[in-house]
């Protein structure tokens, strides 16, 4: 070997890298090359002159942010069609005999819905219920039908107007202001029972807009407590802070911050609450600082009784 | 890898090893069934390692807040890929790796890195070692700024490969085999990036290792 091969060597045994033989073989070359000798020196002084640059290790306050970040990324992950995607993957890929079984159930699915949607004679054409307009479906008629699917909840922040599009009895559209109690009707029901959380969340962003009524102020508590979805239940937050104060909104959060599973509501329900705190909320949030399952939650219960102890809200 | 290196990767003490991969892999097949608590609590497992990593290479907390969501979100995205045929742990590294090299090839492709005092990172980084060394005559804090600028800049001459390779050996003591595995390379390639790496660095800042020797 010559010196350039001995210096590959050499960068190894800076490092500790070379089994005992291939290390013992560069000692002796050493011991007989002035020139390698002075190679390996050279290598001594460059990781002393890297040990300048030291280890970056990154704050509690930093981990908390990218986690709370990441807890709201994936939210938003599974509602999309990602998620949907990854919902039909894993039951396939979990299902006994999948790919036959699949197939099967995607036939005989396809035969289903062409059936349910053939043309049939007399049939009515989707239809549209403006709500200023003479209503076809009145009050009362939506009562009392049972309501099948929600295809699509779109409401316009223009003009307050929102459209919906369900299957009942047959497939219609309702269109109108926020205000009619039919559109009102159909959002109270979709956030309540509607199992697409795409279309919850549709329904939040549409009941959101009228913060007074004492409906839409049920609903939103509601899908804070009970949504099954923490994506859901962290919109509904969102959406909560447009409401006014008062005892209804406080237990809702502080039932969200004892209850809550995901740690991105309870600090979320924090924050809050820390922006309305008064001396019954301290118990809790000493509560939580003290044995919150996550870190996160404990450290930010901790800097919102530090506040409260400064007077800070 | 071996589980030796897997542990080591993980953080684990080799005694509760047999638990421990156990526990993780119920939380692994929990998630690929869509449990997202139990992804939450692998992340929570893993994510502090992961986060160190990034913020070696990026050097600044926003961009490390971006470069650890992303590995978890493809981390997450790919999750039903995982095959157990690696620890979850490699896997996972891996996986934060990959958005590193992507990272800095991204970087290499736009306009070369100021590393005036003031513009990113790394000044920062001496402004604290400076603190931390209240001895340190304002002469010496100049000269330690200049010295980390410098190094800093060497560090970003390096291939993205070869960077990553430094890091993960230099600063992070893994191993030449679990480098290897990290980036989907051999070992022997591992060896060569470091290697090139190191005589890179040494071409760099040759001029200091001489002032060094000299004082």
């Amino acid at each position: 070997m010559n010196c350039k091969e001995w210096q590959e060597e050499l960068a190894l045994y800076l490092y500790g890298d070379l089994p005992a033989d291939r290390r013992a073989a560069v000692d002796s070359h050493l011991a007989s090359c002035g020139q390698c000798r002075e190679t390996l020196e050279e290598g001594r002084r460059l990781h002393q002159l890297l040990a300048a640059r030291p280890l970056r290790e990154p704050s509690p306050e930093l981990l908390y942010e990218c986690r709370h970040a990441l807890g709201e990324a994936l939210d938003h992950d599974d509602l999309g069609w990602r998620g949907l995607l990854r919902g039909w993957s894993s039951m396939l890929r979990f299902a006994p005999a999948s790919g036959a079984v699949a197939a099967v159930a995607l036939v005989v699915t396809g035969f289903c819905m062409g059936w349910a949607l053939r043309p049939r004679t007399g049939m009515v054409a989707p239809l549209v219920v403006p709500a200023a307009g003479t209503a076809s479906v009145s009050e009362p008629d939506l009562q009392n039908m049972r309501i099948n699917g929600i295809s699509r909840v779109a409401p316009d922040p223009k003009t307050g107007e929102v459209r919906i599009t369900l299957d009942a009895e047959r497939r219609m559209t309702l269109e109108g202001s926020l205000d009619d109690p039919r559109i009102q009707q159909v959002l109270l029901y979709a956030v309540r029972n509607y199992n697409n959380p795409g279309i919850r969340r549709d329904t939040l962003d549409a009941l959101r807009t009228r913060p007074d009524n004492p409906n839409v102020r049920g609903a939103l508590l509601y899908a804070l407590r009970h949504d099954p979805n923490a994506g859901m239940r962290l919109e509904a937050l969102n959406a909560v802070r447009g409401l006014d104060w008062g005892p209804d909104l406080r237990q809702a959060l502080l039932d969200a911050l004892e209850h809550d599973t995901n740690p991105g509501v309870r600090i979320s329900a924090i924050d809050l609450l820390s922006q309305h705190a008064d001396a019954e909320v301290l118990p809790a949030f000493e509560r939580l600082a003290a044995s919150d399952a996550d870190r996160s939650v404990q450290l930010r219960c901790a800097r919102a009784i530090r506040e409260l102890a400064k007077g800070d809200f | 890898m071996t589980d030796g290196a897997c542990l080591e990767l993980a953080g684990k003490v080799p005694k509760e090893g047999t638990r421990v991969v156990a526990e993780e892999e119920m939380l692994v097949r929990r998630a690929q069934r869509g449990d997202r608590v139990a992804f939450d609590a692998l992340v929570r497992l893993h994510d502090q390692k992961i986060l160190r990593l990034v913020m070696q290479i990026v050097r600044t907390p926003e961009l490390a807040k971006d470069l650890y969501q992303e590995a978890f979100l493809k981390a997450y995205r790919a999750l039903g890929n995982f095959r157990f045929e690696s620890s979850f742990s490699t896997w996972l590294h891996r996986v934060a790796t990959n958005v590193c090299l992507d990272y800095l090839r991204r970087q290499g492709n736009r306009e070369e890195i100021s590393t005036k005092p003031g513009e990113d990172g790394e000044v920062e980084l001496l402004d604290t070692v400076a603190e931390g060394r209240p001895d340190l005559n304002p002469e010496h804090a100049l000269r330690a700024r200049e010295i980390g600028r410098r190094i800093e800049a060497a560090l970003q001459g390096l291939t993205p490969r070869e960077r990553v390779v430094f890091e993960l050996r230099h600063y992070q003591g893994l191993r030449l085999r679990a480098i290897g595995e990290l980036c989907g390379t051999t070992e022997e390639t591992a060896k060569n990036c470091l290697f090139r790496a190191t005589q890179k660095l040494r071409t760099a800042l040759e001029d200091l290792a001489h002032a060094r020797k000299r004082e």
